[in-house]
């Protein structure tokens, strides 16, 4: 019974990961009606950043801000300068385009960075709590600050004029012309703010399973899964679906297929979902209000 | 005295499709100026071209300001506030952010505040409705909907697309009546394109009719709707 | 009058008494004719790569079929590919089956799961597809490495085969026979979309790339066409993975990643989207390109790769034999002396 719920809860961790990308998958989605397969690899890389700051003596929180900040105008500026083109593309171009990020973001960490494996710290204590071994430090600090990450954006989007923009944008961009928005700048700002959500995903999930070129792909999936699970057009069902994924992962990874085949449970969360509920478990009937 | 918006030789095309050939028109500074004809005549057409929508030649100005090749949103910002046909509300949105997004051009924010109790006092159903989605309003609220998220910018010069399409009689006289009070209450110039030609007509200064792109005829709405010939020719009734 | 007839012949697309059909066929026989001639003049090693450029010709070809034709994007033909291979290595190793008999096997099994995976698949268009397929291509390392599989896959290691000998002792080395093999191999699989894209197939499949809605309301089966266009495609890139086995002699589950299946959906948008030629040149791309990219900076070429995609992608989206098509268009519009856009067509 405590290895199962350790399962749980190591899911949950997990799945606040997860959590995080799928969110950032659907902001990207919602604005843009694209899916931005170059996600993980920018996570990837704000991450290896952040480890170049704390090897060079930087404390842990300031790298750890300051790379959300860099991260935010990496977002920025990749959208403006790279994707502006092909915004009105057909849809293969745009993969493509997508696809050329990707690899361009590996080759080059892979390229600086060396592919030799690295630690990366965690900033939260190593000792189990409450001598319990339900649960590490770090999986409840993980939970803890992507739940933190999702309500601050939760507040952002709701609660000022620049979120609501964000949003007009992203539902209606004539109107939003219309109101005087600058809708090109909303999407620039979508993309920023994913990838600074992604580079928080990446410094949580690093110390887990380790930093390198190839981190980020299998948690990309996961994160589509989830996203997929949760209904694509739903920040809500997104957050919801990486929870779900990252604890079914960890279940069966322990309970039925073994470790080596997770990749193929995310493959096949996401035909169920195609086959069974393509809308995903929230659908288009949720009133989407983040 | 210079015109407030003015264009001459307006021609606009969607892609390779010249829809209007050459148009000359103006709106008065405090006037109302209507633009009537039938459909696919080229009436909403023109509201885009002054909005940056579609793709133009010849010249507007605006205060003595060229805009057009501007894009629409410097446009806006200027000061002309658009009531697409459709109504453009944000669905997904409540009525009071759909509101808010009105303003959020604004020249000054002091004011916001006022311009919505202006707003709620000639539309009380919206302030009913005011937490409410707004794509679950009725057509005519969306249409007041629409019109206050413009006025809420404070324009000098407020486009206006076919408000009466699709409303029952009473809404649209309503409208019309609220019109010519924000016309003169808030100092507000519109242009009105309708294909309802007789409250159009009623409610304008000057009036244009404009026939597959091209004008036929301008003057005085009085003028026009005293002249049998015409009514019955292009207006149809 | 003179002028008339002769600008009218041009107008059809004719040169020097021709019509555009005969020097299209022109064309191709004198293709076929030099890649027949091509290994007798260079080295085995320059073989070996023409050899693979046309294992990646089918292959791309196959992708176009599903992508450019059909509309349906995806990132995983990797999976296909791989399954070809394993299939002729296993039929090759453990059954002693000889090699030209694995093709027809291996394009028996890709078509059966590609129709499968084409079912679910329908539901999604553009990017959701992508996605489902992306989801494939990752996965398919993984699947190949499998413990329960490793009897058949010889799991992390994967299986070796040997080279074909020519036959009939034909006084060619083993590389150019090789060639010659893939060589008609190619030629059949060509003809055959070909074919295939000129009749009902064909029409069916961009009607429901076009006009979906339309195509189904004119009585087109979509679902069944779309899952079968999935399995054409997948038939076509594992007969290419399946020649490619035999002409690495190797196969391994690394070899199949996500790249892969990267590389193939680059040959489509460089050759041109819904073109067949294109596939050659798309081809051409994966298989030198790397080598050129590897020059320019030995530390991140897969960077400088990248950055040839998306530049590609702004300057020629609609692929090396569109951007052909366009300059052949003014070209002819020079000759005939005409001014642009009176040349109708």
């Amino acid at each position: 019974m405590e290895t199962f719920l350790h399962q749980v809860f190591s899911g949950l961790a997990t799945g606040g990961i997860y959590a995080s990308i799928a969110l950032a998958l659907v902001m990207i989605y919602q604005a843009t009606h694209h899916i931005n397969f170059a996600q993980g690899e920018m996570a990837m890389f704000a991450t290896y950043i952040s480890w170049s700051m704390i090897n060079a003596g930087m404390p842990y929180w300031a790298a750890f801000f300051i790379t959300i900040v860099i991260a935010f105008v990496a977002g920025v500026l990749i959208e403006r300068i790279v994707v502006r083109p092909v915004e009105n593309s057909p849809v293969i171009s745009v993969v493509i385009v997508f696809i050329g990020l990707l690899v361009i973001i590996n080759s080059c960490a892979g390229w600086i960075f060396t592919y030799t494996i690295k630690s990366f710290p965690s900033p939260f204590p190593a000792t189990p709590p409450f001598g319990s071994n339900l649960v590490s430090f770090h999986e409840l600090g993980s939970m803890a600050i992507t739940l933190g990450l999702l309500t601050a954006l939760f507040l952002f989007f709701r609660f000022t004029p620049l979120g609501l923009a964000m949003r007009a944008a992203a539902q209606n961009p004539v109107s939003s012309r219309l109101v005087g928005i600058r809708v090109g700048w909303m999407l620039a700002l979508g993309w920023g703010l994913a990838a600074a959500i992604g580079s928080v995903a990446g410094m949580m999930v690093a110390p887990i399973v380790f930093l390198d070129p190839n981190m980020m792909s299998g948690i990309l999936l996961y994160g589509f899964a989830g996203a997929l699970l949760g209904g694509i057009d739903n920040p809500w069902g997104a957050v919801a679906g990486g929870f779900i994924v990252g604890v079914l992962e960890n279940i069966a990874g322990a309970y039925i297929v073994g470790t080596e085949l997770k990749l193929t449970v995310a493959l096949v969360v996401i035909i169920v979902t195609l086959v069974i509920k393509p809308g995903g478990l929230f659908g288009r009937t949720f009133v989407t209000r983040v | 005295m210079a015109a407030l918006l003015e264009a001459t030789g307006l021609q606009a095309s969607y892609g390779p499709t010249r829809v209007l050939h050459g148009f000359d028109f103006a709106v008065e500074e405090g006037g109302i100026t209507t633009i009537l004809g039938a459909n696919g005549a080229g009436k909403t057409t023109t509201l885009r071209a002054v909005c940056g929508m579609v793709k133009t030649q010849g010249a507007i100005t605006f205060q003595g300001a060229r805009i057009d090749g501007k894009a629409t949103e410097d446009i806006v910002r200027l000061g002309i506030a658009h009531v697409p046909d459709g109504r453009g509300t944000f669905v997904n949105l409540s009525v009071e952010e759909n509101l808010r997004l009105g303003a959020y051009a604004r020249r000054s924010r002091a004011g916001v505040e006022q311009v919505f109790e202006r707003m709620y006092a000639y539309f009380p159903r919206l302030k009913e409705r005011r937490r409410q989605q707004a794509g679950t309003l009725s057509g005519g609220e969306q249409q007041m909907l629409a019109i206050a998220r413009a006025l809420m910018l404070g324009p000098r010069l407020l486009l206006m697309d076919e408000p009466s399409f699709g409303l029952a009689p009473l809404i649209v006289r309503e409208i019309f009546g609220i019109m010519r009070t924000i016309n003169r209450d808030e100092k507000v110039s519109i242009l009105l394109v309708e294909q309802n030609a007789s409250l159009a007509l009623d409610l304008a200064d000057h009036a244009y009719l404009i026939e597959t792109g091209r004008m036929v005829m301008s003057g005085a709405s009085k003028t026009i709707q005293n002249d049998e010939s015409v009514r019955r020719s292009y207006l149809g009734y | 009058m003179a002028a008339t007839t002769e600008t009218s012949a041009v107008a059809a697309g004719g040169y020097a008494g021709l019509s555009a059909r005969t020097w299209r066929v022109i064309g191709v026989l004198a293709a076929v004719a030099i890649a027949c001639a091509a290994p007798f003049t260079m080295t085995n090693y320059h073989i070996f790569q023409l050899t693979l450029t046309l294992v990646y010709a089918i292959a791309v070809l196959g992708l176009n079929l599903l992508t450019g034709f059909n509309g349906q994007i995806s990132l995983g033909h990797g999976a296909f590919y791989a399954l070809g291979a394993y299939t002729t290595a296993i039929l090759m190793d453990h059954y002693g089956v000889p090699y030209w008999a694995t093709l027809p096997a291996a394009g028996a099994v890709c078509l059966v799961f590609g129709f499968l995976f084409g079912l679910p698949a329908l539901r999604l268009e553009g990017h959701y597809l992508a996605l489902a397929t992306f989801a494939l291509a990752l996965a398919t390392p993984q699947l190949l490495k499998y413990k329960l599989f490793e009897d058949f896959t010889g799991g992390v290691q994967g299986i070796v085969l040997l080279k074909p000998d020519p036959p009939f002792k034909l006084p060619i080395n083993a590389d150019q026979w090789l060639y010659l093999f893939v060589l008609a191999i190619t030629i059949a699989m060509f003809i055959l979309a070909w074919n295939l894209l000129r009749g009902r197939l064909g029409r069916a499949m961009i009607a429901i790339r076009d006009h979906p809605i339309a195509a189904s309301a004119m009585g087109v089966n979509t679902a069944l066409y779309k899952s079968l266009t999935f399995g054409i495609s997948a038939m076509f890139t594992g007969i290419a993975g399946a020649l490619g086995a035999i002409a690495v002699q190797f196969v391994a589950p690394d070899s199949f990643d996500l790249f892969l299946s990267i590389r193939f959906l680059v040959g489509v948008a460089i050759g041109g989207l819904a073109t067949i030629s294109g596939a050659f040149f798309g081809a051409a791309f994966i298989e030198f390109i790397p080598n050129v990219a590897d020059q320019i900076s030995k530390a991140a070429p897969w960077a400088i790769y990248g950055i040839f995609l998306i530049v590609f992608m702004y300057v020629m989206p609609t692929g090396v034999v569109g951007m052909i098509r366009v300059l052949w268009g003014k070209l002819r519009r020079a000759i005939a002396g005409r001014p642009e856009g009176v040349a109708a067509r």
